[in-house]
C-alpha cells in the first residue's frame, strides 16, 4: 500500500477509536500495533516491551510527578488565600483594578505549578467570590481567569514542556527558560487588554476598596513571600544551572510540604489526598506518553512521518506559511482533543516535518505550547472551560464567549513569537551549562 | 487514608470489594515509589548543596553522593506509572475523548463502555504479556543496570508488568460486571473522591 494511503487509514482508525471512548493511551497503542502488523513485518510486541521500558524509566521524566505533586500541596495550602491578600492592595490604581489579580495571580502561580487547570483553580476559588462580592463584571473576571490559566502551560515548570521536551529530545531546562520571556509577554498583554477595556468601559468597574497606608501594604505583602522564595528557589536554580529539572521539582515539593506545614494546612488527610490526587495524574500521563513512544517508534518502521515531511518539503511553503497550516491544524484539534494529546501526536507525526522545514526544536515548543493554551479554552473541549464552570456553574458557552478576547491575545503572541523568534531564544542561549 | 479510599469504598460484592483492595493497594505502592523519588533527588540534592559548602569553607568536597540516584529515580517513576494504572483507571482518571460518546442514548453509551472495556482488556493483556516476556529475558540474560549500584534489570522491570497484569484485571472486572448490569460508574462519577487539582487533560 502507498505509504500515504497507509497513513491516511490510520489517521481514520485513531480517529475512530478515539470517537467509540477508547482511552487516549490505549487508542495510541492500538492504532501503533495496527501501523506495525499490517505495514511491516516487524516484532510489534517486543518492540513495544522494550519501548516502553526505555520510555517508562527515566530521569527528566521523574521531574513530572514531582511539579504535579507540588502542585497539589500548593493547590490544598493556604497559598490562593496569600496571594489575593498580597496582589490585592497593589492592584486598586490600575484601570482594571482588581481584575489584574487574576491575571498576576496566575502568573505566579504558575511560576509553581506546571498545570494551567490547576492554576485557574487555585487562583479561581479565592479570587472569582471576593470580585464577584465587590461587583467586577462576571464575564470579565470569568474571562481573565479563563486566559490566565493557560499561563501555567507556558511559565516554568510546566507539564507539557516536560512531555514535549522528553518526546523529542530536547533539555527540558532550556525548554522551561524559553518560556520566561513570552510567559512574561503573555502577562502585560493581558493586562494591557484589562486596563484598556476599562478605560472603555469606566461604568463598569466597581469602585476601589478603602485605600490601605503603605505599611499595612507592605505588611501585607509578606504574604507573598513563600511563594516569591518557591519561584526563586525553582526557576532560579534551573535558570543558573545548579539543579537539572528533576532536582528542583523534588526540593519543590519538599519546600511546599514545609511552607504548607507552617500555614497549618497540612494534615494527614490533606497530605494522603496530595499524594494520592498526584499518582493519578502523574500515571495519567505517563500511561498516554507509553503509548505515544510506541506509537512513534511504530511510525518510524511504517515511514510516514518521514514521506509526510517529503511530501510539505515538495509543496516547497515557507516556514511561516507552514506555521500558519499547522496552526489552524492544532487548533481545529484543539477543539476535540486535550494537550497532552496534541503534543505526543506532534512529537509522533508532524515533529519530522518541522525539522526538515528548518524550524528550531526548542522554538517550536514554545509555539505549541501557545497554541495548546489556546486548545484549553475552546469548546466543546478546553479545560480551562471546564474547571471554570466547575467554580462558578456557568454555561460552557458563557464562558467560552468570556475567553474569546483572551484566545486572540494568545494567537497575537503566536505571531509576535513567530516574528521575533529572539523572543523564545534569547534567554536559553544565555543559560550558564 | 480516609479521603484517599472512600473513592473505592462502594459496595459491589464481594470480589468486586476485593478487587478494589487489589487496586487501591497496587496504587498505595505507586505513591510510595512517588515518595521515595521526592526523598531519593532531596537527599543527592542536599548533599551538593554540602559539598558545595565545604569546597567554599576546606577547599574540597566531602564527596558526598546517593549512588545511582538517577538511575534509581528513573525505576522508581517506571514502577510509579505503572502500579497506579489501575487504581487510575477505577477512579475514572484515564482521559478519554467524551464529546461524541455523550451524544449516544443510554443503550448505545453502555454499549460503547462495554466495547471499551473488552478493547482495554485485549490492548492490556496483549502488553502485560510482552512486558513479562520481557521480565523473562532480562532474567535469563542476567542484564544488569548501568551505574554504581548494577541491578538486575528484571526487577524494576517486573514492576511494569504487575502493574499491567494487575490493569488487564481491572479491564476484565470492568468488562464482566458491566454485562452482568453491576458496574458502579466510575469512583470519580459519584464525586466521592477528593479530586485535587484539576488535571490538564
Amino acid at each position: 500500500m502507498e505509504p500515504l494511503t497507509a497513513g491516511l487509514v490510520l489517521l481514520v482508525a485513531l480517529f475512530a477509536l478515539l470517537a467509540t471512548g477508547l482511552w487516549v493511551a490505549l487508542a495510541l497503542l492500538g492504532v501503533g500495533l495496527l501501523g506495525m502488523l499490517v505495514f511491516t513485518g516487524a516484532p510489534a510486541g517486543q518492540i513495544l516491551a522494550t519501548t516502553n521500558w526505555g520510555a517508562s524509566n527515566s530521569w527528566a521524566l521523574a521531574a513530572l510527578p514531582m511539579f504535579i505533586w507540588m502542585g497539589e500541596i500548593l493547590f490544598r495550602s493556604r497559598l490562593s488565600e496569600d496571594m489575593f491578600a498580597g496582589l490585592a492592595p497593589w492592584l486598586s490604581r490600575l484601570p482594571g483594578r482588581l481584575l489584574h489579580v487574576n491575571v498576576l495571580g496566575c502568573g505566579m502561580f504558575a511560576a509553581v505549578c506546571g498545570s494551567s487547570a490547576a492554576t485557574a483553580a487555585t487562583i479561581g476559588r479565592m479570587s472569582l467570590p471576593e470580585l464577584a462580592r465587590r461587583g467586577y463584571d462576571p464575564q470579565l473576571s470569568i474571562g481573565t481567569l479563563a486566559g490566565s490559566g493557560t499561563l501555567g502551560l507556558l511559565i516554568p515548570p510546566s507539564i507539557i514542556l516536560i512531555v514535549y521536551g522528553v518526546g523529542v529530545d530536547e533539555s527540558i531546562a532550556r525548554l522551561f527558560v524559553a518560556g520566561i520571556v513570552p510567559g512574561i509577554l503573555l502577562v502585560v498583554l493581558f493586562m494591557a487588554y484589562v486596563a484598556a477595556w476599562a478605560v472603555l468601559h469606566p461604568e463598569r468597574v466597581p469602585p476601589p476598596d478603602p485605600a490601605m497606608g503603605l505599611g499595612q501594604r507592605l505588611r501585607n505583602s509578606r504574604r507573598l513571600a513563600p511563594v516569591l522564595a518557591l519561584i526563586a528557589g525553582v526557576i532560579g536554580s534551573i535558570y543558573t544551572g545548579i539543579a537539572s529539572p528533576t532536582d528542583a521539582a523534588a526540593l519543590g515539593v519538599v519546600l511546599s510540604l514545609l511552607f504548607s506545614w507552617m500555614s497549618g494546612t497540612l494534615s494527614w488527610r490533606t497530605f494522603a489526598a496530595g499524594l494520592m490526587s498526584a499518582t493519578r495524574t502523574s500515571c495519567m500521563i505517563a500511561f498516554i506518553l507509553a503509548g505515544a513512544a510506541f506509537l512513534t517508534v511504530a511510525m518510524g518502521f511504517t515511514g510516514i512521518p518521514r514521506l509526510l515531511a517529503a511530501w510539505i518539503a515538495t509543496l516547497e511553503l515557507s516556514p511561516h506559511a507552514l506555521l500558519a497550516v499547522l496552526t489552524v491544524f492544532f487548533i481545529l484539534l484543539g477543539c476535540v482533543l486535550d494537550g497532552i494529546s496534541i503534543v505526543v501526536l506532534t512529537t509522533a507525526v508532524v515533529q519530522p516535518m518541522v525539522e526538515a522545514a528548518g524550524i528550531d526544536r526548542l522554538w517550536f515548543g514554545i509555539f505549541i505550547v501557545l497554541v495548546v493554551e489556546m486548545a484549553q479554552i475552546t469548546p466543546p473541549v478546553g479545560f480551562n472551560l471546564f474547571v471554570l464552570q466547575g467554580l462558578t456553574g456557568r454555561s460552557l458557552f458563557f464562558i467560552a464567549r468570556a475567553a474569546v478576547p483572551f484566545f486572540c491575545i494568545l494567537l497575537f503572541a503566536v505571531a509576535l513569537v513567530t516574528v521575533f523568534p529572539a523572543l523564545v531564544t534569547y534567554l536559553p542561549a544565555r543559560m550558564a551549562g | 487514608m480516609g479521603g484517599a479510599v472512600a473513592p473505592l469504598r462502594r459496595r459491589r460484592g464481594r470480589i468486586g470489594t476485593a478487587l478494589d483492595g487489589l487496586y487501591f493497594l497496587s496504587a498505595a505502592a505507586a505513591a510510595l515509589c512517588l515518595v521515595a523519588i521526592c526523598a531519593v533527588v532531596s537527599l543527592q540534592v542536599a548533599a551538593n548543596a554540602a559539598d558545595f559548602v565545604s569546597e567554599r569553607l576546606v577547599g574540597r568536597p566531602l564527596g558526598l553522593m546517593v549512588p545511582s540516584y538517577a538511575e534509581f529515580a528513573g525505576f522508581l517513576l517506571a514502577a510509579a506509572s505503572f502500579l497506579a494504572l489501575p487504581y487510575t483507571l477505577r477512579c475514572g482518571a484515564h482521559i478519554r475523548v467524551t464529546s461524541l460518546f455523550d451524544r449516544l442514548g443510554p443503550k448505545g453509551q453502555s454499549a460503547a463502555e462495554i466495547w471499551c472495556s473488552a478493547a482495554g482488556a485485549g490492548l492490556s493483556g496483549y502488553f502485560t504479556w510482552y512486558s513479562i516476556l520481557l521480565v523473562a529475558e532480562s532474567r535469563r540474560y542476567g542484564d544488569l543496570s548501568p551505574g554504581m549500584i548494577p541491578l538486575p534489570l528484571w526487577i524494576p522491570q517486573a514492576s511494569i508488568g504487575v502493574g499491567l497484569a494487575i490493569l488487564t484485571i481491572a479491564f476484565v472486572d470492568r468488562f464482566i460486571s458491566l454485562l452482568a448490569g453491576v458496574w458502579p460508574g466510575d469512583a470519580v462519577a459519584d464525586g466521592s473522591v477528593d479530586d485535587g487539582a484539576p488535571a490538564d487533560r
